[in-house]
């Protein structure tokens, strides 16, 4: 955001206001980006072995946990507004409910199904064909909707790779 | 997804911020609690969660297709570097994916856009 030469300058807690929206956008666009590596990384269980593809789904599994929690402003605000005319916010979050729901199972039958992970915390679970179908099925629904979810948001994506390329960080001297 | 554009944590106290992410957390995790109990209910209701049955069919399957090298498994600590075709092929279907999503996007914006046009010199 470019300030004009005309502005003045802004009054501290305006400042202070404004910083602090930006850390938090810097903090949702590092944060998707390493949940994205870290979901490419986990599903690519030849490349991962299984003991570091059961934490790595952990991990995200709380990381998850953040994602959301950062955004429940928007889950809240576009479910209010979900009976409202226009088509697009309503498509972005069915795709992010069936995302929320394949996730949450993926990682759920995930950590029912571990044979690394459990085991090295003491917690053994009887082998279940059920939940190793679920994994199967949800991992590809979210190999789906996973992209899907990331690039519905491209120009803010663009956006915000743009600032990144324009910033400078500020010397002391 | 909030972007920042909304009003989030905006104008806050830290404290007001640090109630509101705990609040928000304990929606988050009631409804993730709810999703796994619906899981759990389905689980129950066909037939699976007895312990200490003998092994499926499939899972048979999987352990001898594991142990005859047919499935790519490798079960020690870290990242295999010398086979990555797993990892490139991820990371293609994300692309191919993606790329289609962002294609319809602009061809649906452009679209608009020209409709506004036209109706701006009407």
């Amino acid at each position: 955001m470019k300030a004009s030469p005309t502005t003045s300058r802004p009054d501290p807690p305006v400042a202070a206001g404004r910083r602090r929206v930006l850390a938090r956008t810097r903090l949702d666009f590092w944060l998707d980006a390493l949940l994205l590596v870290a979901y490419t990384l986990a599903y690519s269980l030849g490349f991962t072995g299984v003991a570091t593809h059961e934490w790595l789904g952990i991990g995200l599994g709380v990381a998850l946990l953040v994602h959301l929690t950062l955004h429940w402003d928007w889950v809240l605000r576009t479910t209010g507004r979900l009976l409202r005319p226009g088509g697009r916010e309503r498509f972005v979050w069915l795709v992010n409910l069936l995302l929320l729901v394949s996730m949450t199972l993926c990682i759920a039958s995930g950590i029912l199904i571990s044979e690394v992970a459990l085991p090295e915390l003491g917690i053994h679970l009887p082998a279940s064909s059920f939940w190793r179908q679920v994994h199967d099925t949800t991992a590809t629904l979210t190999l789906i909707l996973v992209p899907v979810h990331a690039a519905i948001r491209w120009r803010w994506i663009v956006g915000m790779v743009r600032r990144f390329a324009a910033w400078r960080p500020r010397r002391s001297r | 997804m909030d972007r920042g554009h909304g009003p989030p944590f905006r104008r806050l106290a830290p404290a007001a911020v640090t109630v509101k992410f705990l609040r928000h957390l304990g929606a988050v995790l009631l409804v993730v609690t709810v999703i796994v109990g619906l899981g759990m209910l389905w689980a129950h209701a066909s037939g699976d969660g007895a312990a200490g049955r003998t092994p499926s069919q499939a899972q048979v399957l999987r352990l001898e297709q594991v142990r005859a090298g047919v499935i790519a498994v490798h079960s020690d600590d870290g990242p295999d570097f010398a086979d990555t075709s797993d990892l490139i092929r991820t990371g293609e279907i994300e692309a191919a994916l993606a790329f289609a999503v962002i294609t319809a996007s602009a061809i649906r914006r452009r679209r608009r856009r020209e409709r506004r046009s036209a109706a701006a010199e009407v």
